[in-house]
């Protein structure tokens, strides 16, 4: 790969950072080449010691989606933000993904009894739509119950879901930081 | 992980391990002064087998926790070079990263040491 190869297929990869930054590193990657040459390599033995530019990319979009994810944690950065941990490499496969995939489970499974729950006594309706004769005074106020419990379970969900959240970033920077800081243990 | 004993996983750790290593050595060059990019890239991959393109993304990424500074200095041969600075954060830092570098390789010595006296 000469130095046009190597510089296009970068920009390309980083397409979704932000013009400035992208900029910034694409001028990162033009100095070393024109300092190497300098130094008087070719092109080709520079971009070969540079390594492949989907490994760069790769790591470079992780740190730009955790930091982003620092600043706004909604449902779509942390994803992203998972994917860009996970792609570094086969060993957080399984220590991200693993959690990752356990924790929406539980946050799901949360989410779908509060949301049943709720709408119990709609049911109760529904049955007394469909067969008036077999009402029965209990099943309206089990439902009641039920949906009173459920209006707990979802605001408790929704504190559960936040913290859950944020502690998955957390998660994903101290993985970031074992990954590609190394030896830090705290 | 080191269980599951396939290559895969043990060759990912090495690059992994190599990685964290890296950070240490950026941070302790810098210590002793300024440098731009080349010049860093340059002198670690002497000493150690790396990718080269790898230590940008370490440097950006460092430089966003707060760990240095750059700046544009003018050469007489060749481009402005973007420069490196540490600052006191990043001391801090590196200070921190050295003391648990050598509780963890006195740790792995003494393993090694046990091992050999063993055999």
């Amino acid at each position: 790969m000469n130095k046009e190869q190597f510089l296009k297929t970068l920009e390309k990869l980083l397409e979704k950072l932000p013009v400035a930054e992208r900029k910034d590193i694409l001028i990162d990657f033009e100095e070393h080449f024109t300092f190497g040459i300098e130094e008087g390599k070719t092109e080709e033995e520079i971009s070969a010691s540079l390594g492949l530019p989907e490994k760069i990319a790769k790591e470079l979009l992780a740190t730009y989606h955790l930091e982003k994810v620092e600043k706004t944690a909604s449902t779509g950065n942390i994803f992203r933000a998972v994917w860009a941990v996970v792609g570094l490499g086969f060993f957080n496969l399984v220590i991200v993904l693993g959690p990752f995939i356990a924790l929406t489970g539980i946050v799901l499974g949360g989410w779908a009894v509060a949301t049943a729950f709720v709408l119990s006594p709609i049911l109760v309706l529904v049955n007394l739509g469909l067969y008036p004769e077999t009402f029965a005074f209990f099943d309206l106020f089990f439902s009641l119950m039920l949906a009173g419990a459920g209006i707990f379970i979802a605001i408790g969900m929704f504190f559960a879901t936040r913290l859950f959240g944020k502690g998955f970033v957390r998660y994903l920077q101290y993985n970031v930081r074992l990954v590609k800081g190394g030896l830090k243990h705290d | 992980m080191q269980g599951s004993g396939d290559k895969n996983g043990v060759t990912t750790m090495n690059v992994q391990f190599k990685k964290g290593i890296l950070e240490i050595c950026v941070l302790v060059l810098l210590d002793n002064k300024d440098c731009y990019g080349y010049e860093l890239v340059q002198k670690v991959s002497d000493k150690i087998e790396i990718s080269e393109g790898s230590m940008y993304p370490l440097l950006r990424r460092l430089t966003k926790e707060g760990y240095f500074t750059t700046y544009f200095q003018e050469s007489s041969e060749g481009p402005a070079r973007k420069y490196y600075r540490m600052t006191d954060k990043g001391r801090d830092y590196l200070h921190e990263q050295i003391k648990e570098w050598k509780d963890f390789s006195n740790a792995v010595n003494e393993l090694i040491e046990e091992g050999v006296n063993l055999e």
